[in-house]
């Protein structure tokens, strides 16, 4: 049975296996190569799109269960520039080998949608679910308090 | 001609591996891909009776199957000892049987199923102990038909390969009467490189020639041992790398890419064959689990009058990068301090284990917490207070390093005065919560893997340059930020106007690979040698356009002028467009490779590197907190002082530090790799292998050194290698210091906290390292005869 979605804003349907997970329907079907399958047990987060606005591993995700929903990928939430949260990873040097980052991006977005000022410990618990083998996630901590911390300027 | 390429330069691959448009090999495809599978053993030992592969190749959409039969050839770094599938004989859990290639992925793995295979089971040998044992089952039966790099190492049997350092007389050292013997016993496990993106290839057969994209390290290495297995000439193979997804080591060896391109040759058409996660587990070319006895001979001044260790590696199923690195004990467990006279005997032995590979820093973490828990435990024979020693001790300007080699300035000593003055500026942490509270400093030798490297740089015509190598982005950054640096800062141009092509080994000359913290070395010293080379050919052009001298001219800011005000000039792109034009495109080569520092005649036996060209140090710092009730340790602070020679881009190194400490974090810690009593790796994915969390780690307090000598181009040293060196030593050192208790094993886990706080940890016996050291040899120490 084919299973009808929004990918980005836009109307797709999948011809494959409603069990299929998600992730393969994003790369091998649609292109959408910016998830990473790494795991695939639902631990790294390499594989984190945001369905009907949550962060979701689409490893885990069988794509019947997007079925009518609204997903956004990295690219989606790329296609207008960077977004704060990636300018600023840009600019504090934070990415090497990358894999992480595209789930990176998606957790801190939605986080920081959430948490406005958040503090350097509920960064750190925001990315449990997001692993980085290279960098150690230092910069990747100062990079979404620098986020908030441009908010609170722009309020002052 | 002085070139200064400090700069504080992006990367320019970080927007599109933030906003998901970076095609990693394992995001590749070509039209009428072909998807492969590789069927692996599931015993750890035994006859290979047979693999029918004949309903498997009748199977629908099955295009491609491929056996031995079809992979004649042997490879190996030191000893040829392997075989692409398994060869009659099995030797460990993984080992590949059969491959296959059919239209899905799907139809690939019900052709794996389809494949009958008959093997007849042989005793294991899983750990050293049993491979050392009299009379045990050897992994190859016929290791003295294998060929050997000349160079002289011991063999046999079980025992792939035997080093040997000798300096000095050590039995005097030890027979001496002011001496205290201090003898220390440890033991590590694997470590998993864990990778976020796995081994993957794509390839193809063309024109009678194979073309391989992968995600690899060594793209020559890949050529070579792909012509190798196959049996064709390495002329034939052609490499070229995507950016890879982590590497760390994993990459630095051959692994699937030969199935690919046999399968590809095979069917005609391209294959894609990606490792699952289970697959990287089992077949992951791990950091290898090792066995050490230390005994030193050490007056009450703290002079080390003699000092003898056996090394035992675990090199799996093949000797790969274990051989070489045999190499290393003399360097890293013989570095760091002053030796009267010193014996060292390192032994990679051969297990029914899956083979292990290299690991950032590979032997030299281990050995380095083998050092510094013995110099520790020195200190406390000798009633010295542990820093206090090191700075007595640490090797200085005209020190003999264990093979003899001089080592020249001082840099340890006053790394560890930088280290007091960074610790300064924090207060101990320590609160009256009922932990344990400790700290350590360590110090540690590594070096820079030097070795040849290739490198052209392209004028063009509109002012930009071209860098042609074989380098490869790992994730470091050096082809992003140190190489296009070096030749901007050589021609006077941006770095962003340095196009940095990617590695393809019909373009770019031969290259050891990136590893080692040879990138910015050695590809740096090839690349700055093909940048001035240009240079030279754009001052003499340009002199002759300005009449003057090449020594009259500066080049900087993208122009070629008359040195003074006002002076007269043009810009480099018209330079560069008047010279292509009246003498035709100008550009530059450049190669490098090692120098070769001396050793001392005699000392080395069986060693690939006998001294060492570009010594790196460190000295790290850390403070620990031990819960008694959980066993649970947490690093509550951690500093580093790196000898780095010249910091070209302190951004880029601070990262390097930053991920290379929390990886060792994960390594002293909670990072357990067990193998069962039958060959199986236990740990499969993220949930059973533990690596750390944003929740784990501290933010690393970062100290630069520069300014120690070093052979590498413009000053600099390796520094994307080295912050790992000493992190299991660091934590260690501070648990002991906490606990009281005598650390030997790492990973630090609860468990192993706890039982060490209970008493119950019994103190480590070697029974396989024989007492006296001669015992443990296959020959007494010396050339072969
Ligand atoms: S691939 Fe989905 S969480 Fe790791
Ligand atoms: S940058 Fe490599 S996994 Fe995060």
């Amino acid at each position: 049975m084919p299973t009808d979605m929004t990918v980005n804003g836009e109307a797709r349907t999948s011809a494959r296996d409603p069990l299929t997970p998600l992730i393969d329907v994003l790369r091998d079907e649609f292109h959408l190569t910016g998830a990473k399958p790494v795991c695939r047990e639902g631990f790294c987060g390499a594989c984190t799109v945001l369905v009907d606005g949550e962060p979701t591993v689409s490893c885990l995700t069988p794509v019947a269960m997007a079925g009518d929903c609204d997903v956004v990928t990295i690219e989606g939430l790329s296609s207008c520039g960077l977004t704060d949260i990636q300018s600023r990873l840009e600019q504090g040097d934070a990415v090497q080998c990358g894999m992480c980052f595209p789930g990176m991006v998606m957790t801190l977005s939605h986080f920081l949608a959430h948490t406005p000022q958040p503090n350097r410990d509920e960064v750190r618990a925001a990315l449990t679910g997001n692993i980085c083998r290279c960098t150690g996630y230092e910069r990747i901590v100062e990079a979404a308090l620098a986020v908030a911390g441009g908010r609170a300027e722009g309020r002052r | 001609m002085t070139v200064d390429a400090v700069m504080e330069f992006r990367r320019r691959d970080a927007r599109d591996k933030l906003t998901g448009r970076t095609r990693y090999t394992i995001d590749r495809a070509a039209p009428g891909m072909l998807h492969a599978a590789v069927l692996r053993a599931e015993v750890a030992s035994g006859r290979l009776v047979t693999v029918d592969t004949s309903k498997a190749a009748a199977l629908p959409g099955v295009r491609a199957v491929a056996t031995a039969a079809d992979a004649p050839g042997r490879f190996g770094i030191g000893v040829s000892d392997h075989s692409l599938f398994a060869d009659g004989q099995v030797r460990y859990v993984g080992e590949p049987l059969a491959a296959v290639a059919a239209d899905t992925p799907e139809q690939a793995q019900a052709a794996l199923a389809a494949i009958e295979v008959a093997i007849e089971p042989l005793p294991a040998v899983v750990t050293m102990a049993e491979a050392l044992a009299p009379g045990a089952p050897l992994v190859h039966p016929d290791w003295q038909d294998y060929e050997v790099l000349p160079v002289g190492g011991a063999r046999a049997g079980n025992v792939a390969w035997e080093a040997t350092v000798v300096r000095g007389d050590v039995d005097a050292a030890f027979a001496r009467p002011d001496v205290t013997v201090v003898e220390s016993t440890f033991r590590v496990g694997r470590q998993n490189h864990m990778a976020f993106e796995p081994r993957a290839v794509v390839a193809r057969y063309e024109e009678d020639r194979f073309h391989i994209e992968t995600s690899t390290q060594v793209p020559w290495t890949i050529r070579n041992a792909t012509a190798r297995f196959l049996g064709v000439p390495a002329s034939q193979v052609r490499v070229t790398v995507p950016p890879v997804g982590g590497a760390f080591g994993l990459k630095f060896d051959v692994a699937i890419e030969p199935f690919a391109a046999l399968l590809a040759k095979k069917s005609g058409r391209a294959v894609r064959l990606v490792n699952s996660r289970e697959e990287e587990m089992l077949t992951c070319l791990f950091r290898e689990n090792a066995e050490i006895l230390i005994r030193s001979a050490v007056t009450s001044e703290g002079e080390i009058a003699g000092r003898e260790a056996v090394v035992l590696m675990d090199c799996g199923a093949h000797g790969g990068e274990q051989i070489f690195l045999t190499t290393m004990t003399a360097h890293t467990l013989g570095g760091n301090y002053k030796l009267g006279a010193v014996r060292l005997a390192t032994r990679a032995v051969y297990t029914n284990t899956p083979p292990n590979g290299a690991f950032r820093a590979c032997n030299g973490v281990y050995n380095t917490f083998a050092l510094e828990r013995h110099t520790d435990e020195i200190a406390a024979a000798i009633g010295m207070d542990p820093l206090e020693l090191r700075r007595r001790t640490v090797l200085g300007d005209g020190d003999l390093g264990a093979t003899g080699q001089v080592f020249e300035g001082d840099v340890l000593r006053p790394m560890l005065d930088r280290m007091e003055a960074l610790r300064a500026r924090t207060t101990p942490h320590e609160v009256d919560d009922g932990r344990l509270y400790g700290r350590a400093t360590t110090v540690g030798t590594w070096f820079v893997f030097t070795g040849p490297s290739a490198a052209t740089v392209n004028m063009n015509a509109d002012g930009s340059a071209t860098l042609v190598t074989s380098g490869v982005e790992i994730g470091s950054g050096s082809m992003m930020q140190g190489l296009p640096q070096i030749v901007a800062a050589t021609l006077g141009i941006r770095p962003e106007d340095v196009i940095v092509r990617q590695a393809d080994t019909d373009a770019a000359g031969y290259d050891v690979g990136v590893g080692g913290g040879r990138q910015t070395t050695s590809l740096g010293a090839a690349s700055l040698a093909a940048a001035q080379d240009v240079r030279a050919k754009l001052l003499a052009f340009a002199a002759q356009l300005l009449e003057a001298t090449p020594d009259d001219l500066v080049m900087a800011n993208g122009r070629i002028e008359i040195a003074g005000p006002n002076g007269k000039g043009f810009t480099i792109a018209e330079v560069a467009a008047r010279a292509q034009a009246a003498l035709g495109p100008i550009g530059g080569t450049g190669a490098a490779t090692r120098t070769g520092v001396p050793s001392m005649p005699g000392c080395v036996a069986g060693h690939f590197i006998d001294a060492i060209d570009i010594p790196v140090f460190a000295v790290h710092d850390c403070e620990v907190a031990v819960d008694r009730d959980t066993g649970h340790v947490e690093v509550l602070n951690y500093r580093v002082v790196q000898d780095v020679g010249r910091a070209l881009n302190r951004s880029a190194i601070g990262g390097q530090i930053q991920g290379g400490v929390v990886q060792g974090l994960g390594y002293a810690l909670h990072e357990e790799v067990s193998i069962d009593a039958l060959g199986h790796i236990r740990q499969c994915g993220f949930e059973t292998y533990r690596v750390p969390l944003a929740g784990d780690v501290v933010p690393v307090e970062v100290d630069l050194f520069e300014g120690a000598p070093s052979l590498g181009p413009l000053g600099i040293k390796g520094a994307g290698e080295v912050p790992i060196l000493n992190v299991g030593a660091t934590v260690a050192c501070a648990v002991a210091n906490a606990t009281g208790r005598r650390v030997q094993e790492l990973p630090l886990t609860p468990p192993r906290i706890l039982s060490l706080l209970l008493g119950r940890e019994p103190d480590l016996a070697l029974p396989h390292i024989q007492p006296a050291f001669a015992d443990n040899l296959l020959r007494p120490h010396g050339p072969e005869v």
